[in-house]
């Protein structure tokens, strides 16, 4: 019994709640090019951080996906995932790039 | 021993980073070599409630005390609704960060512009962040 809900609370606990803080998508052209996605994300204990870095990071390894080239209906998301006292920040983004 | 605490947390809270939103534009690499831009303005945000209940807290009189603490039961009432960071007292601080952008990108040509809203909080206090990033086409 106590090994059953001792499964059933570390199941709960590192499963993780995710939030989603905020999307936004730019104009999608008809003759787009290929999807491309990129992300990053950092590790907060408590919430406790002094910096946002990731984001750049989230849109220097987009850039890599499509280098020379346009990218153009860029959908951006940033969520949060909670697992126990621990923060996972995360920032998704996908674009379709068109090669010049 | 309470104000120990108060004080510990107000000590483990300086300068945390928050993001609140980002968003990505389009991004052009086609059309030539990019240099990177970035506007940043702040306004400070002030959690009144939380001021007045440290506040509350620190009062050695019980009759100031409570006083206080109706005091921040009424700033936390008329600040209840949804809203992103702390509250500033200047809304237009962040009208003006285009034209910044556009100073320092003498060609006129920008790509990649990120929209980020952040902030740093210390305590009750905050820095409300509104930061514009982008590149500029040479």
């Amino acid at each position: 019994m106590i090994r059953l809900f001792t499964a059933l609370l570390a199941t709960l606990m590192l499963s993780g709640c995710m939030s989603l803080n905020s999307v936004s998508l730019t104009q999608i052209p008809s003759d787009k090019g290929q999807l491309v996605s990129a992300k990053a994300h950092d590790w907060v204990f408590l919430g406790f951080t002094t910096q946002n870095n990731f984001v750049d990071e989230a849109v220097n390894n987009l850039k890599q996906e499509c280098p020379n080239g346009k990218l153009t209906g860029v959908l951006t998301k940033h969520q949060t995932t909670a697992y126990v006292l621990v923060f996972k920040r995360e920032v998704i983004a996908s674009g379709y790039c068109k090669k010049a | 021993m309470q104000k120990l605490i108060l004080v510990s947390a107000l000590l483990l809270l300086g300068a945390c980073a928050r993001l609140d939103h980002v968003q990505i534009g389009d991004i052009d690499q086609s059309n030539g070599a990019l240099s990177p831009i970035s506007v940043k303005v702040s306004e400070n945000g002030v959690e009144m409630a939380v001021v007045a209940g440290v506040a509350a807290e620190l009062a050695s009189q019980s009759k100031r005390n409570q006083q206080l603490k109706e005091i921040r039961d009424f700033l936390a009432l008329i600040n209840m609704g949804p809203r992103t960071g702390n509250p500033v007292f200047f809304d237009t601080y962040a009208q003006n960060v285009l034209d910044a952008l556009y100073q320092q990108c003498a060609s006129g040509k920008i790509t990649g512009i990120r929209n980020i809203r952040e902030g740093k909080t210390y305590g009750p206090v905050s820095g409300e962040i509104v930061r514009i990033d982008a590149d500029c086409i040479l």
